[in-house]
């Protein structure tokens, strides 16, 4: 058993990442996030319960209040307003790429989560400009 | 120190000067620093754990043990700097991202590596026959490999929260040229230490070797009158 020690111990691991993949994952029927154009296509996304929405900040968009942060994200085609409860992350701005979780009511996504997706792109402050991902709009 | 192991002090402390002095990313700030240490890291995990397939196969068409003594080695190397990437993932991703983990492709996927190369170096300490053992873990570690393209281009076939590859990629660089010489110092250095630490890891596994195929320890070295402690059984 000793000498089997280790092999177990990564089995255990291996079993328990792809279990907790599984668990995260399997609502959203295995997608890490939805576009926006996806949530305005599906015939039913209100009945959806909770879902990750995933989009670029529309710059001129954000506003702030007491509670937290209203802003519209879009994939290029779909642009949706979100209304995030809770401050948002630091690297929160015009233009990147956010990933938010909560509920849509049919116009407007109500989020108490936020992750921030920034792009593959590393530029100094004189370099290039900050562009969306473009990889993932449904057309 | 050997040449090699010079090489690897020297451009290591070249890449963390560059690492240090090149200016900040715009969006990032300092926090972008991290890369320098987390992409060489998965970077040695690939070029490892490739490493261990190339000498598992020649292990099994030569059927020579210091064929098999590269793999093991090369496989213990990769999953330090596996874990490494995965450590440093997680503490780049808590400022930048917001979550230290999050259940995306990438990141399952390379932990569910380093968890199959963990689970084939247990193998290796678990076969004492040396003929067995390489037989064994050279499968493995063939079969193991079919993870790292997997591993790879997760991040291009699953949508990801992940940022796709910035330099291995078609097309260019998505990176301005002093980040991305401070990356391929890095790359380079960690690359150097690669080789230096499989080298040694290498006569290690010959030394062990030996010891078990003479049957126990050479007396004369420690001299005939130092005996091993006795342990629980024996007393």
């Amino acid at each position: 058993m000793r000498r089997y020690r280790w092999f177990i111990v990564a089995g255990l691991g291996l079993v328990a990442v792809l279990t907790g993949f599984l668990v995260a994952n399997i609502g959203a029927d295995l997608v890490y996030y939805r576009t926006t154009s996806e949530v305005v296509d599906e015939t039913d996304p209100v009945g959806k319960g909770r879902f990750r929405l995933g989009g670029q900040v529309v710059p001129g968009s954000i506003a702030a209040d007491a509670t937290g942060v209203q802003f519209e994200v879009t994939d290029g085609v779909v642009t949706l307003e979100v209304d995030h409860r809770g401050a948002p992350q630091q690297l929160f701005r015009e233009g990147i790429g956010v990933v938010v979780e909560g509920t849509w009511d049919g116009s407007t996504f109500h989020s108490d989560s936020m992750i921030i997706k920034h792009d593959e792109q590393y530029r100094t402050e004189d370099g290039g400009v900050y562009t969306p991902d473009s990889r993932f709009p449904s057309p | 120190m050997r040449p090699i192991e010079i090489a690897a002090a020297g451009t290591m402390l070249t890449a963390l000067v560059a690492g240090l002095v090149v200016p900040p990313d715009a969006v990032q700030g300092d926090l972008q620093r991290i890369m320098y240490v987390h992409v060489p890291s998965a970077w040695l995990a690939y070029l490892a754990f490739a490493v261990t397939l190339v000498a598992s196969v020649a292990h099994l068409v030569t059927k020579r043990l210091e064929w098999d003594r590269r793999a093991g080695a090369s496989a213990e190397v990769g999953v330090v700097f596996t874990g490494l990437a995965l450590a440093t993932g997680m503490i780049w991703g808590k400022p930048v991202w917001g979550v230290w983990w999050t259940w995306d492709a990438r990141l399952v996927l390379t932990a569910a590596m380093f968890f199959v190369y963990l689970a084939y170096l247990g193998l290796r300490r678990s076969v004492d026959d040396p003929v067995i053992r390489g037989r064994r873990t050279a499968v493995f570690g063939v079969v193991a490999a079919l993870q790292i393209p997997l591993v790879h281009f997760s991040v291009i076939w699953w949508r990801s929260l992940h940022q796709p590859p910035t330099v291995l990629r078609p097309g260019e660089p998505q990176i301005d040229p002093p980040l991305l010489f401070a990356l391929l110092m890095a790359v380079v250095a960690f690359t150097v230490l690669y080789v230096a630490l499989t080298r040694r890891r290498v006569e290690l596994a010959a030394a062990e070797d030996r010891l078990l195929t003479t049957g126990g320890f050479d007396e004369s070295v420690a001299g005939a009158a130092v005996s091993a402690p006795m342990t629980g059984e024996q007393r």
